[in-house]
């Protein structure tokens, strides 16, 4: 019972992109973004739209899920396709009414910046569907490892935020439970000014923090016993793929920098 | 062996320091099971605490193979432990990262860490359950994980702190086959319990009682002594059926623990079938009757569904009567907690209707009391969260507080403590403060969900004797729970779920039937075993 948390949309699958690293997946999404919006012609876009395409197919994430990831940000690209390609001063080369008109370099330029947002939110799509968030947390948290050296305390820092991401689902179960128990008890959330209603929040809000402590105090036991000592989490060996991918990533990025 | 020898814990509690263990000598050989029972506040949890490096005591030592003097570290490595509840022990939000957390924090290769975790996991029969998120885990596969968690770091020995006491009967079976296996392997467990079944199953029993060890021998010389028996604060179905048989002294030769058959056997040789049956199959008599205009408790044809196609409680139809008590028995996952919401109008029905004496069950109509009530307190004193359902009906305050001074003295809850801070009680005075609250609003229904699971001798009979008391007021009850042998002597009708549906409703003697058991796909409990054997 109780609302499921969804964070973020990913897809338990065994494809090759599962089994890279997720610091490998960070680091190849970065140096494709700088291919994107580097890149300065149609060579360099398509090459890195054909990848996107070949990642989306072998990895057998469905058109559908792509397309929902698109869809919040369609109004804003239709706007800037219109914005760049629509000309109200009677310079456009195809007229429409009167002085408002169609620029194709205009046009042009919309349909680069609206291939560009395009390809970046189908590759954050692409990661965000073969990596949970802890992975991705931990990858991140490695990426950081070097850090360490410098006296940051990079282990227990990772071991932070992989607790938030495990308390947060506990600690929206444990409201809704308490919630509940006072609704048992005649507490009328729903009824009232704001004010009063917030006020009634307190009888859910005490006892959950209470319980948060506790919690707390028996996770650091847990963590005790199975000798937790801040270490900071080692590198993890990347594999054949999680090496390709990368050098994939890196010679795209090149290419379109230098590609006319 | 592991062995704690001459071990002394002083705790400072409200200023005064106490004595919470005394001189204690306690030793647990490789591949024995030694049961460690006593009443709660014995000190049982710290010997865990001490086991395991936890905590250092301020006297005497533990030894883990003959060598003694370990750092804390050493011995946490030596000595596993896995406690009751299996959520606050799991740190990670994946099974697999979980399971590693212990093998990477003692610095092993990526690769030994892979293959201990697997093993861990077969260990545990959770090897499908790596990739799952630990949010979404039953309280069974939660504490096998939790389980696994410790193996995967290759312990000498076990320390079960009430591990077992959250679990419904399937998942405990789970646990302790893995347990068995473990003691095989050479694996020594303490297993810290309040279950009759696994004290009477274990190689050796020790009680403790004030923080010192006033017993120690085999679970059949245990069972042979009503005094012992009772310093171990143990309660349970097959130790009043020997309490009936006279506590037969069935030496080492006879098989053990003794089933319902054989004690069945045992009371027709001595002619004390009747003595048993009173003990242990005793059930509640019709209640009186109600007054006028109070039809109790209904449910009508009630579905209630979280996910599409997937309802969690299916056309379930069921009255309970002013004066009644019915249990809801059923396995996990068979909707009993939907149940319990849906009848205390917590939970919206997408169809069907569930009214009480005639009229539509409203949020706080129906009194409800989760598995841990002391979860809700929040109010500067006792009384006044006590007051706080009454004073939500929109009633005056001097109402309000006497409905609450006369909750707390059903509860047993001295004057002294009215003022206190309810969280500067004690557990079990904070837990029935909390009940207090529940029935301080004076309600003709409650629902109670699983009110015993992990509770202690004492305060299991605390909270039957509060349904025996409100029934006797005219309530109409619903208990939920996995217990059915302990709530026989209480309950006047039952109900059996499986997979949302009603299986079987009817009086409470259906609950001493095997076969009603069967019809819901669940094995039948020590009491129905017992009945079929003296009956059938």
């Amino acid at each position: 019972m109780g609302r499921t948390l969804a964070i973020g949309t990913y897809l338990e699958r065994r494809t090759w992109l599962h089994g890279v690293e997720p610091e490998a997946k960070a680091i190849a999404l970065l140096l494709l973004t700088i291919a994107t919006f580097g890149a300065r012609g149609p060579l360099g876009l398509a090459l890195v739209a054909a990848e996107l395409v070949a990642g989306v197919v072998t990895c057998h994430v469905s058109p559908r899920t792509v397309a929902r990831a698109i869809a919040p940000t369609a109004v804003v690209l239709a706007f800037a396709l219109l914005a760049n390609a629509l000309v109200v001063d009677g310079s456009g080369d195809v007229a429409l009414a009167g002085r408002l008109g169609v620029s194709i370099a205009g046009a042009t330029r919309g349909a680069f910046a609206v291939a560009r947002i395009v390809l970046l939110v189908g590759l954050v799509c692409l990661v965000s569907s073969t990596t949970t968030a802890p992975q991705l947390a931990d990858g991140l948290v490695r990426l950081l490892a070097p850090l360490g050296a410098a006296g940051v305390p990079v282990g227990d820092v990772a071991m932070v935020v992989s607790l938030a991401l495990r308390l947060i689902p506990e600690t929206v179960g444990e409201f809704d439970r308490i919630v509940l128990a006072q609704r048992a008890r005649g507490v009328r959330f729903d009824e009232g000014g704001p004010l009063r209603r917030l006020g009634r929040y307190a009888s859910v809000v005490i006892p959950l923090t209470v319980a948060l402590f506790q919690r707390s105090d028996d996770l650091a036991g847990a963590m005790r016993d199975r000798c937790y000592s801040g270490r900071a989490p080692e590198r993890a060996r990347w594999g054949t793929w999680s090496c390709c991918l990368v050098a994939l990533a890196a010679l795209t990025m090149v290419a379109c920098l230098w590609l006319a | 062996m592991l062995e704690l020898s001459d071990v002394c814990v002083t705790l400072p509690a409200g200023g005064n320091r106490h004595r919470v263990l005394d001189h204690v000598c306690l030793d647990v050989a490789p591949g024995e099971r030694v049961a460690l029972v006593g009443a709660n506040g014995s000190g049982k949890s710290t010997i865990a605490c001490v086991c395991n490096g936890a905590l250092v005591p301020n006297g005497g030592g533990v030894s883990v193979d003959g060598v003694g003097g370990l750092s804390r570290d050493e011995l946490a490595r030596l000595v596993g432990r896995v406690r009751q509840d299996p959520q606050s022990q799991i740190v990670s939000s994946v099974v697999w990262d979980e399971v590693s957390f212990g093998p990477r924090n003692l610095g092993w290769a990526h690769d030994r860490v892979e293959s201990a975790v697997g093993e861990a996991l077969q260990e545990c029969n959770i090897a499908h359950l790596a990739g799952r998120s630990t949010a979404s885990l039953s309280g069974g596969e939660a504490q096998r994980v939790a389980l696994a968690g410790v193996l995967a770091m290759h312990p000498s020995y076990l320390v079960l702190d009430e591990a077992l006491a959250q679990l419904d009967p399937g998942a405990r079976r789970g646990v302790r086959g893995i347990v068995r296996a473990l003691l095989s392997h050479g694996v020594g467990v303490l297993d810290i319990t309040h279950l009759e079944e696994d004290a009477l199953s274990a190689d050796r029993v020790v009680v403790l009682d004030a923080g010192r060890v006033v017993w120690e021998g085999r679970p059949w010389e245990l069972a042979a002594s009503g005094s012992v028996v009772r310093l171990s604060g143990l309660q349970g179905g097959r130790l009043r059926a020997l309490e009936a048989l006279g506590w037969p002294s069935l030496g080492a030769d006879a098989p053990w623990p003794p089933d319902a058959g054989k004690l069945a056997l045992m009371a027709s040789e001595g002619g004390l079938e009747r003595e048993l049956s009173d003990a242990c199959l005793l059930v509640q008599g019709e209640p009186k009757a109600a007054g006028k205009g109070a039809r109790g408790l209904s449910l009508d044809g009630v579905t209630v569904s979280y996910e599409a196609e997937k309802p969690a409680l299916a056309s379930a139809t069921l009255r309970v009567e002013p004066g009644h008590v019915c249990l809801v028995v059923g396995p996990s996952g068979s909707g009993k907690s939907t149940l319990a919401l849906a009848a205390s109008g917590l939970v919206g029905p997408d169809s069907g209707a569930v009214t009480l004496d005639g009229s539509p069950v409203r949020p706080g109509d129906v009194g409800l009391a989760f598995q841990r009530p002391e979860n809700q307190l929040f109010c500067a004193t006792a009384l006044e969260d006590v007051a706080f359902g009454p004073l939500n009906r929109g009633q005056s305050r001097e109402w309000a507080l006497a409905k609450a001074r006369d909750a707390l003295g059903l509860l047993g809850v001295g004057p002294d403590l009215w003022d206190r801070a309810p969280l500067s009680l004690s557990g079990g005075e904070r837990r029935r403060v909390a009940l207090a609250g529940v029935v301080a609003m004076g309600q003709a229904a409650f629902v109670f969900d699983e009110p015993t699971a992990g509770l202690d001798g004492p305060s299991r009979s605390l909270m039957r004797n509060l349904v025996r008391r409100l029934a006797e007021r005219g309530a109409a009850i619903l208990v939920v729970t996995h217990d059915v042998g302990e709530w026989l002597p209480v309950a006047t009708d039952g109900c059996l779920l499986r997979a949302g549906s009603v299986a079987w409703s009817g009086p409470a003697c259906g609950l001493l039937d095997p076969a009603t058991y069967e019809r819901a796909g669940m094995e039948p409990p020590f009491e129905a075993q017992l009945w079929e054997a003296l009956h059938g």
